[in-house]
Order: structure tokens, then sequence, then C-alpha cells
């Protein structure tokens, strides 16, 4: 009997032990640094040139209605998204989303991106856009996490407990923006002591212990990536197209009253190439963006937004909040005797949206 | 003694049957390509389907993506299921064990002989994947094959990396055999001891495509089976095929040392 049972407790001290491993490691704390919530945004700021390789997951928690023309934007904030990245500086740089059996490379250079398409054996030239919606790229928590803190002020800053990420002891840090049209409660970001570059990044919503997104590398070394691995060239064979930008989308063709140089309390932002009816307000993670949309392309989306749970519809049109990201379809068609339909996007709150809103309304009127 | 269980093993014309009918969905699945000259879209369907209208010599890997996620396990799970619940149930097991050789010794000759038999099955899929690849459709013998990144590796590459491809799914199918082994030696009944080990893969399979699950994901046998694929992209993703392997050597510790602690202290009466 005694033998019977040496045997097992060897077998059950051996499942034990590699079981509670990955738990023990875990749990173990994280180291902090004595560094400032400003000092740290500077270090953050200043790491876009620190070259890197990694692995990175985003998971998003949002569950947007929106139609198949915006499924790309859809999956990448409900979904999660494996990348990998090879970053020698700011315009040389490659990030593929990899997939089972697949994946879409987008490789920067100095003029433009080439995107990879494995699915669809095509690779696709862009060219830098002003303005363009998100792409897998900008998910990766050292791009996140710098834009996200470009435009925090010292004020909005702190910080919190360290945690480990990549095997790193990273110092966190919370931006909480002040804005009263914020949806967006707090993006917290964990940083490499060493080099600024954020290793983490979660965005919060306001009620929710769900982050909105959840961004973080799992692998990542320092050293420089070679040349050849970012570097592009369609495989023969392979289909050649261009990118599709914001200056290519179908705006209507009547008329419209400009967009006010103020919305909510946020300001426009200008930008170059961007036609007229596209406006961008707010800074740090509050933005409002706002566009012109043909009749027949509201009509739908519309329809599409009102059958969502929770969906607001009153005079001023329909609205939604999916976490902190609230859409809007506003205004009625010319065609209609009205001023024109719009879409609002952004960080904002439905109190915030409705108010824009209204405010386009007594502009073009 | 671990001669004696792989001629036993090979000289059974049901391990041959096996190999033949694993062989069967592979060659059929070709011919209708041939004959339709449908291929799924890549991305879509059994990995590398897509590629092999235009290169038969990606056709052993198409053929190993079909059979991976069924057949093949299957096969597995009956050859190591039968190993010791079969030589109970044939009356056989205590004759074996009246030889002074030890149970420890036999449970490793009858490990060895599963491990022979998968490598052996893995590598006749391939090979005749290859010759039904290269027979039905075009091979491009000097221009390159487009990998999964949009780079283009040579033939020396695709060769090299089908060969590692190989390893790693016979790897992978060690998890599968450790637990039928397991279960072979708490039952006299090698069906029970296969379906066993066959309800483990499907279980695993299921809660793999639950997001509910993901927190144990990592943890399941066949997580990171379809790994192989990483071998295809550029630079090579090492993530998950060392975690697959790691994974895979976890299963097969623990399991042959619950084997062999229940096998080395149970009463054989068969």
């Amino acid at each position: 009997m005694l033998r019977r049972r040496w045997r097992w407790a060897v077998v059950a001290l051996g499942l034990a032990v590699l079981v509670s491993l990955p738990a023990l490691v875990e749990a173990l704390p994280a180291a902090d640094r004595d560094v400032s919530a400003g000092e740290l945004r500077e270090r953050v700021l200043a790491s876009d040139d620190v070259a890197f390789s990694g692995y990175a997951i985003s998971t998003g928690g949002l569950t947007l209605p929106v139609s198949d023309a915006l499924t790309g934007v859809a999956d990448l904030l409900s979904d999660q998204t494996s990348l990998r990245a090879w970053y020698r500086g700011a315009d040389d740089w490659r990030v593929d989303v990899v997939t089972a059996t697949g994946e879409t490379g987008t490789h920067r250079d100095a003029t433009g991106t080439w995107t990879w398409d494995y699915a669809d054996q095509a690779a696709s030239r862009g060219t830098l856009p002003p303005l363009a919606l998100p792409t897998a790229p900008d998910l990766l928590p050292s791009a996140l996490g710098r834009r996200l803190l470009s435009e925090a002020t010292d004020d909005e800053l702190s910080r919190i407990a360290p945690a480990r990420v990549a095997g790193v002891d990273a110092p966190g840090l919370r931006y909480t923006p002040a804005d009263t049209a914020a949806s967006v409660s707090a993006v917290d970001v964990w940083v490499d002591p060493g080099t600024g570059l954020p290793l983490r990044v979660v965005v919060r919503g306001g009620d929710t212990t769900t982050p909105a997104l959840d961004t973080r590398f799992l692998d990542l070394s320092l050293a420089t990536p070679d040349a050849s691995t970012t570097d592009f060239r369609p495989p023969p064979g392979a289909d050649i197209r261009s990118d599709q930008d914001l200056t290519d989308v179908d705006l209507g063709r009547q008329e419209r009253a400009d967009l006010p140089a103020t919305l909510a309390d946020l300001g426009r932002r200008g930008f170059d190439g961007v036609p007229e009816q596209i406006g961008v307000y707010g800074s740090g993670i509050t933005v409002l963006a706002v566009s012109a949309l043909p009749g027949r392309a509201a009509a739908a989306l519309r329809d599409q937004l009102a059958a969502t749970p929770g969906a607001v519809t009153d005079d001023l049109g329909v609205r939604i909040a999916a976490g902190p990201l609230a859409l809007m379809v506003a205004g009625t068609s010319t065609r209609d005797g009205g001023t024109g339909t719009y879409l609002l996007a952004g960080t904002v709150t439905l109190d915030a949206l409705a108010t824009a809103a209204r405010q386009i309304q007594e502009a073009a009127s | 003694m671990i001669g004696v269980e792989l001629r036993k093993l090979f000289r059974r014309p049901r391990t041959w049957i096996t190999i033949a009918l694993l062989n069967a969905l592979p060659v059929l699945v070709a011919v209708l390509l041939k004959v339709t000259d449908l291929a799924p879209r890549p991305g879509e369907g059994p990995a590398f389907l897509s590629a092999v209208l235009t290169n038969g010599t990606l056709y052993p890997l198409a053929a190993l993506a079909i059979v991976l996620p069924l057949f093949l396990p299957i096969a597995v799970a009956v050859v190591a299921g039968d190993a010791v619940a079969g030589e109970a149930q044939g009356g056989t097991l205590r004759y074996l064990l009246a030889r002074p050789a030890g149970r420890t010794r036999l449970l490793v000759a009858k490990l060895v002989a599963v491990i022979a038999f998968v490598l052996v099955t893995v590598v006749i899929v391939a090979a005749v994947g290859y010759v039904v690849g290269t027979a039905l459709f075009e091979v491009q013998s000097l221009g390159a094959t487009t990998g999964i990144s949009g780079t283009s590796l040579t033939p020396e590459q695709v060769a090299g990396r089908t060969l590692l491809s190989i390893g790693y799914i016979t790897v992978s199918m060690l998890g599968v055999a450790a637990f039928a082994l397991f279960f072979s030696t708490l039952t006299d009944s090698p069906q029970l001891a296969t379906l066993g080990a066959l309800a483990v893969l499907i279980g695993s399979s299921l809660l793999f495509t639950l997001d509910a699950a993901s927190d144990i994901a990592p943890y399941l046998p066949t997580r990171y089976w379809l790994s192989f694929v990483d071998f295809f992209r550029e630079p090579i993703l090492w993530r998950n095929i060392t975690r697959g392997l790691g994974l895979q050597a976890v299963y097969v510790v623990v399991l042959l040392g619950a084997a062999w602690a229940n096998f080395t202290t149970k009463d054989v009466t068969s």
C-alpha cells in the first residue's frame, strides 16, 4: 500500500508544481521606480526613435453596430488581435496581424505604406493620408501610448502601481481626461523605465470594469531589427492596389454650410488635405469626428443605430454609446428639406453628442 | 523488449489499414481539386490548400493540415489506447508481465512503439501528399513560393520548413498518445481508452473556440496544433511553436508519470 502511495505522491507533486508555476511567477510583485508622472510622460513622448521587435495582443471590449464598410475598425475594437512588430524608426517599421492560417502585414517606408494581405494575395500602397480610420498598427502599445499621452497635461496625470509586462517591471501612469465631454474615464499606461516605450495601454470607459481596450506586449526585444525584415517588395503574381483614403469617400453632392469652429466646447483641429465637410474636434483622448453623409448612406446607418439596444432617438437624430465610444446620425436630408445629414463619432458623452448635433443644425440654418 | 513491441505493431495488418485510410482523405481532396479546379481562398479551409493548385510541392503540408484536426488523432488514440488495454483484453498482459523485464520497461516499450507509429504515419501522409501533389498539380521547379508574409521562399526553404512541420506535428500528437496510453492502463477495454482520449481532444477543441475559456486556452492540448503554419512566416514565428513543444512535453511527462504510478502498482488479473 505504501509503495502505491509514494508513486502517486510523486506524480501529484510534479503536477502541483507545474500547474502553480505560472501563477506564482505572475504573483511576484513588480519593482517601482522613483519617477514623477510628468517625467514618465516625457520619456514616453521621446521614445519614438527606440528600435524594438515584439509580439503584442490587443483586446477590444466594444460591440459596434456598424455597417459592412467599417468591419475592419469594428473587429479591432471588439476582438483579440495578435500583432508582430519590428520597429527601426518612425518611418521604417512593420506590423503584422497574425491569424491562425494567415496574416496581414503593414510595412512603413519613407514615403508610405505597403499592406500585404495573404488572404487576398494582394499588396496595397498607401500614401500617408492626413486623417485615416484606425488600423491594426495603431493598436500597438508603443504607438497607442505615445498618441494618447501626447496631448495630456500634467494636471491630468498621476502615478499608479507598477506591473510586469513582457518580463519588464514597468512603472504605471494614469491619464484622467479633464474635459467635461470626455467619455473615457482613464487611460493607464505602463512604461519601460529604460527607454520610455509604452508596454501596455488600458483604456477604460465610465461605469464598467471591462476595459474598452487593453493592448500589451507579451514579448519584447530592444535589439534593432534587420532592414530586410521591415522592407517589402510585392511578390510576383500578387494583385497590386492603392489604399482608399478619406478624400475618396463620397460625401454627397449637396452644398452645405461650413462646420462650426467649436462643438460641445471642443475646438476644431486643422488638417491639410481633408475635405471641408469632415471636421475633427477636441484633444487628447476626448475627440469628436464629424462628417457629412450622403442621404442614402445615412438612412441605412440610421436604421442600424436605431435597432441597437439603448439607442436614443429624438428630433436631433439617433445616437448610441458602445463603451466610451459614441456614434450618432444627426440632421435630415436636404432632399427632405433639411440641412443635411451628418455622422458624429467620438470618445465623448451622449450629451456632448446631442449638443454638437444641435450646434451643427444651428450653424446650417 | 522495444524491438518486440515495434515488430508486433508493424506486423499487424490493422496498423497499415489505419495508415492507408488516413491517406484516403487527402488523396480524395487532391483529386477533387484537380477535377474542379476550385481551391479555397488563402486563409480559409485547411492551411496551404489554397496554394497547391499553383505549387504541388506544398501538398504534403496541405495533406497534414487535412488529417490533423481529427483523422490523425483518432488513429493515434486507437493505437495508443490499445497498447496496454488491448493486451489485458486479449488475456496476454499477465504473460507479458511474467517475463523478468518489469512493468516500467514494458510501458516504455509501448510508448516507443506508439511514438514510432506517429512518426511513420506523419511521414507517410507527407510522402503520399508529395507524390499526389507533384503528380496532379503544377510544380514550380525554379520559381520561388510566396510565404504567408508575402516574401519569397526558395524550394530549399520550403523543403526544410516542411521537414520542421513534420517533426512539430509528430510532437503535437504525443500528447494524444500520452492520454490514450494513460487511459489504457486504467481500463481493460481499448475502446474505452481510445474514446477517453478522443473526449479530451473534442473537449479541448471546443473550449479553444470559447472566449470565456480564454484564460485556460494556453493549457489546452490542442491549442498549438496549427502553429506549424508559423514555420512559413518570415521571419519564423517561434513563440507558439516553442510553447506547443513545451506544452506537449508537460502532458507527456505528467500522463506517463500517472500511467507509470498506476500500471506499476495495479493488480493484473487478465
